[in-house]
Parts: C-alpha cells; structure tokens; sequence
C-alpha cells in the first residue's frame, strides 16, 4: 500500500557520537550510537534537532521504507534552539520526496500527529494528542535558554527527537522532550522558532535569538504604579533591571514597557501571543540578531516610542551547554580548562553540591551580584598529573585560579601568557578562597613538561 | 550437664561479684560529683520569627569548688528552666546560669537550696590529661550510674561545637550510643574531660587543663574570653613555595595565606609571612610546634595556652627576605563581629514587620532554617553572603525574608530571601537602621531597593497606609509585636 506523503517525507537518523570528557580534556567518552527522526524540508535540507546530532562524528539518514544508509552532514545548527539542518552527500536521496511545508502555531485544544521513530522498534511511529498549552520554557539543549514550546499529551519518546508534529499535512512542531516524572507530556517546538531558525540562517550563518537584555518585573502594587505616575490598572511592566549593553544604553531602570514588537505587555509581564497568555520575553526572540524591536516605555510621567536594537547574547555561554571541545592547557602536569557548565557536569550526577558554592557563585552569581570583580572566562585548575616537579602541591586541583604571577586571570589567554611571560625562577600560581597560593620552580618545570605530557598521552599542551 | 551448669554459674556470680567490690569506691565518688542538668529551652522558627517552642534536653554536670556545677554551654542556650538532680533520682532542685562562654564551651550552673549540696563533692582535675590510654565516660542511666570504657585516641586541635575557634580536644574511641552531653571522662579518679560529641565511634571532650585554665579566669572575673588569629595559613611541605618567598636555612615555618578582617582589630601579620616561631616555639612545616607536656601540636593551640582574647604574642616571621619579631594581638571571638553572625545564643529572632513585608537579620541561625544541607539548599546569594566580611560602614545584612499576603502588598507575596540594600535612600545594615528609614518616607512613598544581582532590585510602598496595614496584618496574622529587637528579656 501506498504511504501517505507526510510519512514518506519523515526520515530515520542514526548518529555515531563522542563527547570530550570536560576531566581530562584531552580525552574523549566512548563512541555511542543513538538514533532520532527528521523529515524534509525546501531545499533537499533535512530539519531535525540540535541534540540529535550533537558530537556527531558520522550521521546516516535512511528513507520511510527503505533500508539503504545515506551519509548526511550538519548544515547549520542551533543548540540555543534545538534545531539542525542536515544535507545529504547524495542528492538522488531526495528523489521523489516530497519537503513539508511549515505551518502555523496550533491551538490549545486542536489534534496534531507525531511521526518519528522513537525506541522500541524500527519501523515509523504515529501518535496522535491534544494541544495542552503554549509557554515558554526552558530548553534542555542549551540549558539556559527560554524559548516558547507547545506541550501535547502525544507520546513523544526517545527517537521521536526531530521528527515532526503534524496538522493539515503541515509541520506545526518538531518534537524534542519531555519532562521527566510528568507522564503523557511532550514538548515540540513550535513553527515561531522553526521559522525564526531557518529566517537566521539564509545569510549562510546562524547567529541564535536575540534577547533585550533586560529583567521584568511585575507592576501590580498600586503604590509602585502611582510612584511611576502610571494610570493605566493592568499595562505596562517595569524594566528592573539593565543587562546588555543596548539595553543600558536606550533604556533606564524604573522605566515601564508598555508594548513590544506591537505586543501590549500586562502588567505581570506577559503578552498576548496567538491567543496564548505567554512571557514578555517572547516578543524580543522573534525578532533577529542585531535588529531594532520598537518598544513604548512610560517614563517620567510620559510616553515615549524607541526601537530597542537586540542581539544575542554570548556572554553567558559557559553558564549553559557548549558543543565545543574544551579548552585547556597542561603545564608541569598542571591542567586549566575554563570553568563552565559543561566542566562541573563532569562532577557526576550531583555536580552542584559536589562543586560547592564557590565555584556555582562564581559562574553562575557573580556577574550579577559583583560585576566589577566577575571574570569573562574563569579558569580552573582542574588537576594535577603528579610527577616530581608537582608532588609536593598541596593543592591538587577542583579550584579556581585568581592569579598567575601576580596577573589576575580573566580567561584561558590571560593564564598562558602569564606563565609564558614569566622570567622569574618561579611560577607564583594564586587561588584565593582561603586556598591560598603555590609555586613551581620555573627551570624545573619547563624540563618536566613533555616527560609529563608523553607520561600521560597528552598529544596537544593546549587547545584553545 | 548440670555440672557444666553450675560452674558456669558459679563463675559469672564470682566475677560479678569481683567486679562490684572493685567498682564500689569509684562509683560512690562519681556519684557524688556527677549531677543531671534538664534545660527547658525556647526554639525558634526563623522563617517565622515570632514563633516559639519549647524543648527539654537532660545533660550532665561535675560538682566544682564554691557549689557550683560545670558543664558544656552546649544545649542551655535559650533556656527557660534549669533544673538538677543529683544521685540520678529523686528531687529537682531549681538552678539558675552562674556563667556561660559558648567559644569556650563551658558553663558554671548554681543552684540556691543549700540541701542540694549536701553530700556532693567536688571532682578534681587531671592535669596533665593522659593523650593514650583507657579512660571511663561516667553518666547516670535511669538512676544508676554508667561507668562505661573508653579509649583515648588523642589530644588535638579542632573546632568547637558552638564556635568557629579551634581548641584543644580529646578525641576518644567508643562504641557507647549518644554521646555528647557533657558527660564525664575520668582517668585514675580525676576528671580529664567533658564531652561535646560524638559522631559514629568517635566522640570529643573538653580537656581538663583547658576547663581549669578557663575557671581560674572566672574566678579572679578576668575572663576576657577565648582568643584566635584571625588569619588562614597553609603548610610549607612546597619547598618552591618557601624558594619562591626566599627562606634561607632548614625548611620551616608555614605560610600567612589570608587575613580575616576584622572592624577595630589590627592585625599584625601579613598574606605570605611565614611563621617561624609563635610564643618562643618553633613552627614546623606542617604547622605544628613541640609542647613540652603534649608533644606535637597544631600553632593555633599557642592562642589558648595560658593566653585569652586581646593578649598579645610574640612572633617571629619571615617578611620580604628578612627575619622580623613582632607582636600579635588575639582576636576575640565574638558573634557580633561576623557579618552573618553564626549564632545569636539567648537571644529570639530579630525582625520588622511592615505591611505585611517581614524583615530579618541574616544570620547562620536564619541559614539553618533549611535544615541539615542547609549550606545546599538555602539560596546561593545568602550563602555566599557568609564569606562576606564586615566593615565599619558594612557591618551585616537584611533580609526580606517573606510577605504575609494582604491587599497593601499586593503583587509582593511571593518576594523573599531577598537582601536590602537601601530603603528611602538610607543603607540598611542593621533592623534599627530600617526602622528609622521606615520614619522618613519619600514623599509619600517607601522606595526598597535590594542588593546588586538579587531577583529584584526595588519595590515601592504606600507610606500613608502602611500603619494601618501593619495593624491589619499583626491582627490577621497574629503577631505579638511588629518590631523585636533586642535580648530574650526584651521579649514581648
């Protein structure tokens, strides 16, 4: 029998991964086979999820019913919204298939279809549930990103990541995760953040969303709206606190937003998006990298139009999951490597409490509470491969170096130029936090260096 | 068969026998020296400050001269009732706190009825204190006396139950259960020790020679309690690091890392000082000297060995490539003296309640609130804020730690654990500072701002109304005043 055209257009991938170990970075895990779902799209492109693909060293795709692999390749990924495009090497592999066509944002209540194929089986998988609501949440693949999500009571498992959620015969999500402990519910992103994806990347790069760098804050105390000369009961939500550049720039704490992108913003923050009662934030994302959003603010007892340019943010982007190799540089047995997310999720299971509060306040905290004394990229010693030279160190790595040689150190460069700069007879390395400081005899240490990098099969002293 | 019997019988009657005639004296003298304390005590809920328990706790005491009773501070903090009971049954006697230092750990209890006293004895002290050995933990157990076995694994440093200074302590080794309660540790028919805890087969003591140090203090009333040095050091076993800091001869001495500031205090050393001698002894890499009753021990028992806070001790350090002698002045430890004080003993909890917003100081008490991970569980920021060290102009923080929910602070109830910075324009440190900003409204407006990075930075409250909902909000709420601050006799 003859497959309807959606089914046809859906396609099975399976990846061969290996993640770097973020412990000793010069090493990787295991090579791990997994699988997920896609389907094409305009442009013989293939769209799937970001984490589907993500630490891919090989990616075969395979059509509805048929059993040859095909080689495929990332074209362009977006861990910040879970989403990839996949080019396939031979072209007649989109023979006779026909692209999806992207919808609209369903709404609550309506039915839509998941095709994919989740674990437990090799042939396609068809579920069917409701809408349940539209929000924004978090999303796991970066893991500090907000974008908005449809959530359904379709089962969306294992596997089923990248595959489309239909409606009409038009993709109107691609499923990518659930919750967990929370039973008969899936999220799938919705056309929105599709369409803002693929808008992104025609410039032949992708550049992520943009925020507006700004924190809001709920405006609901009557008090607080009568301080602000604000007549209006339920418009307009105030500006608490400046984040970004821009945002510092054109707007002042205490001013109220009273619209953006054309959307009224309530007074607890939210907008009116599509007929669903969603987060302010929203109305910034959709626009692009490096745009102008028109905002009205209500300050000083007045009106007043601008356009709030908006871009993305990179600055956070240890706080959150990398996708990149990490950096690190091995000195006299001593390894450095930037403290990240992606660093104190190799603690285990438990990372949080094993790193402690000093180094969670450090990268997590500190921007916010202390910014003059936050660093752009800390560093951490994160051990030490004993030999000789080292063995007397009583700190032996898991702390974060203040300074080397009398520099602060702001970033992985400031720490290699500090110890390659250096003409002393000793490296002075400094950790604050009542750890204190130790020192390396400098002859002795450039002598031990690659006995100790051989010794251990490290290939590189460094990647940056 | 029955042979068997009756020798096995006969046997466990001897030795049983033997052993009572062997005990009878020791326990006749403890019994006479050793009294229960019950401490009936307020506790306080800190995520709602003007609540109160009650609680009762039975601990120990060892008869002193001048009819006093000695025991651990641990556990009569807060209290309500002091009671004694001697010969582990009978009467309760009232009692009353002669003296208390929580640093130090120790308590002298008084007790007025003259009958109490009669047939009791005092207990004398061992000094010096065996370091190995067998010694007894003594304690009553449902009106008998327990003389249980113990081992003595070790006079070390370590850091007292109620404080954050190091004193010297004897680590024991028993299987015994509950420990901790301020039982007595005898060694030959003295007392070498009072015990503070116990954690698995490990439980610590107070040693004697510090108890009886701490009393002839007391008595001649210059006890100026327990001193420190307020620095971190870290061991020299890194000869680069003493290459690196220039020490000419033998390895030695262990390196200044970090000063703990304190407002008023000078500190004479500074961060890479390397400390060669404290009080005549020499300071080794490890950071031990040579005591000459004791034998290796850590440099910060130099602090309590015959010195209190504010004494000053001779140092030697290396500084800058030289040898130089200098003087350091103890620090005293002191509560007060902490940014975010890690205990407030005989003290309820502080707060300001205004429209409904309930402010409190931050302090570890506060922190522990979210129980036994508390360090874990309890926001981030406020953890952190323990690292903080105060300053003249800084001395301590405030939070608003919850909102009681009412139509004044409405699209405010679910604001807390957030840290203030300034109200109305004037900085918040303390709750009096608070309250007197809370008198000088701007125009007719409260403007609250928090601390840099808190989830939100600033509110704004209805100055006219906010009497009027205070009031509405103590009564809905049933608070017994809108402002406590002050000692458990200022309580209202």
């Amino acid at each position: 029998m003859e497959a309807a055209e959606p089914e046809k257009s859906v396609i099975q991938i399976f990846t061969f991964s290996q993640e770097p170990d973020w412990d000793e970075p010069w090493n990787s895990s295991q090579v791990r086979r997994a699988t997920g779902s896609g389907f094409v799209i305009e442009g013989n492109r293939i769209m799937t999820n970001a984490h589907v693909v993500s630490w891919a060293k090989q990616i075969m795709v395979r059509r509805f019913q048929d059993s040859r692999p095909h080689l495929a390749q990332v074209a362009y990924v977006g861990h910040d919204c879970d989403l990839a495009l996949l080019e396939v090497e031979d072209e007649t592999f989109f023979e006779g298939l026909k692209p999806l066509s992207i919808g609209v944002l369903p709404e609550v209540r309506s039915v839509v279809n998941t095709i994919g194929y989740p674990a437990g089986g090799e042939q396609i998988s068809y579920t069917s549930g409701v809408v349940s609501r539209v929000e924004l949440i978090n999303y796991v693949q970066p893991g500090n990103r907000s974008l908005l999500a449809v959530q359904t009571d379709a089962a969306i498992n294992p596997g089923n990541s990248g595959g489309p959620v239909m409606m009409d015969d038009q993709v109107v999500g691609v499923a990518f995760q659930g919750t967990p402990g929370l039973e008969n519910t899936g999220f799938f992103i919705p056309p929105p953040v599709i369409q803002h994806f693929l808008k992104d990347v025609q410039d032949t790069h992708y550049h992520g969303f943009p925020q507006a760098g700004i924190r809001l804050s709920p405006l609901i105390n009557p008090a607080y709206r009568k301080y602000l000369k604000l007549e209006a009961p339920d418009l307009g939500a105030r500006i608490d606190t400046l984040m970004s550049d821009s945002a510092k720039e054109f707007l002042r704490e205490d001013d109220v937003l009273l619209e953006a992108n054309g959307y009224p913003v309530s007074a607890d923050t939210t907008i009116l998006y599509e007929g669903n009662q969603v987060h302010g934030g929203i109305a910034f994302s959709q626009a692009q990298h490096s745009s102008k959003v028109p905002v009205k603010i209500w300050r000083d007892g007045g009106e007043l139009e601008l356009e709030l340019p908006v871009f993305v943010n990179y600055k956070d982007r240890l706080e959150g999951n990398q996708y990149v190799p990490p950096k690190y540089f091995a000195y006299a047995g001593l390894i450095f490597t930037p403290l990240s997310r992606d660093y104190l999720s190799s603690f285990g299971q438990n990372w949080s409490a094993v790193a402690g509060i000093g180094l969670l306040y450090e990268l997590f905290y500190r921007k916010n509470t202390e910014p003059e004394r936050s660093r752009t990229e800390p560093v951490m010693l994160s051990t030490v491969l004993a030999h000789p030279v080292n063995a007397n160190m009583e700190i032996r790595g898991r702390v974060l170096v203040d300074s080397v040689n009398g520099k602060r150190i702001d970033s992985m460069n400031d720490l290699i130029k500090a110890f390659e700069s250096h003409e002393g007879s000793h490296h002075l390395i400094e950790f604050g936090e009542r750890l204190g400081f130790e020192c390396l005899d400098r002859d002795a240490a450039n002598s031990a260096n690659n006995q100790i990098l051989q010794t251990y099969g490290i290939q590189l002293d460094r990647q940056l | 068969m029955i042979r068997i019997f009756s020798s096995l019988l006969l046997a466990a009657l001897t030795s049983s026998a033997v052993l009572t005639l062997k005990a009878e004296p020791e326990s006749d003298l403890w019994g006479r020296s050793l009294v229960q304390i019950e401490s009936t005590r307020h506790q306080y809920e800190f995520f709602q400050p003007w609540s109160r328990r009650t609680s009762s706790n039975s601990k120990f005491g060892v008869v002193v001269g001048g009819q006093r009773i000695l025991t651990t501070a641990d556990y009569l903090f807060d209290h309500t009732v002091l009671r004694v009971q001697k010969g582990g049954r009978g009467a309760w006697y009232e009692a009353s706190l002669k003296w208390i230092d929580y640093h130090a750990n120790l308590a002298l209890v008084e007790v007025e009825d003259t009958g109490f006293w009669t047939g009791l004895k005092p207990v004398k002290f061992a000094d010096p204190v065996p370091v190995t050995g067998e010694a007894k933990l003594i304690r009553w157990n449902d009106g008998r006396l327990e003389m249980r076995r113990l081992e003595i694994n070790r006079l070390r440093m370590g850091r007292s139950a109620l404080s954050y200074v190091d004193l010297p302590q004897l680590e024991l080794d028993s299987e015994i259960d509950g420990v901790g309660w301020s039982e007595a540790v005898v060694y030959q028919g003295s007392l070498i020790g009072l015990t503070t805890s116990q954690a698995r087969s490990k439980c610590t003591a107070v040693p004697s020679f510090f108890i009886e140090k701490v009393l002839e203090e007391v008595e001649q009333q210059r006890f100026l309690g327990v001193g420190y040095f307020n620095f971190y050091w870290k061991k020299a076993e890194n000869p680069a690091v003493l290459d690196y800091l220039k020490l000419e001869g033998e390895k030695r001495g262990v390196i200044v890392t970090e000063i703990i500031s304190i407002p008023g205090h000078e500190t004479s050393v500074k961060p890479k000082d390397i400390l060669l001698k404290v009080d005549g002894f020499d300071i080794d890499i490890t950071g031990d000297y040579l005591d000459p009753v004791y034998g290796n021990m850590m440099l910060e028992r130099l602090a309590t060995r015959g010195h209190w806070a504010g004494d000053k001790i001779p140092m030697t350090v290396w500084r800058d490539g030289a040898e130089i002698e200098l003087e350091f002045k103890l620090a005293t430890a002191d509560y007060n003296k902490e940014y975010v004080p890690s205990a407030r003993y005989d003290m309820p909890p502080e707060y300001l309640m205004a429209g409904g917003l309930v402010f409190q100081p931050l302090t570890e008490p506060y922190l522990r609130s979210w129980g036994s991970e508390w360090q874990r569980r309890a926001p981030v920021r406020l953890v952190r804020l323990k690292e903080r060290r105060p300053t003249e102009e800084n001395p301590g923080c405030v939070l608003l730690s919850l909102v009681l929910p009412d139509s004044y602070n409405l699209g405010y109830q679910d604001y807390r654990y957030l840290a203030l910075d300034k109200v109305n324009g004037m900085k918040i440190t303390n709750l009096p500072e608070l309250k007197h900003a809370l008198d000088h409204p701007k125009e007719s407006f409260h403007v609250i701002e928090f601390l840099p990075g808190e989830s939100v930075q600033k509110m704004v409250l209805d100055a006219v109304q906010l009497k009027s909902a205070t009031q509405r909000v103590m009564f809905d709420y049933r608070l017994p005043t809108d402002y406590f601050v002050g000692s458990k006799d200022s309580e209202p």
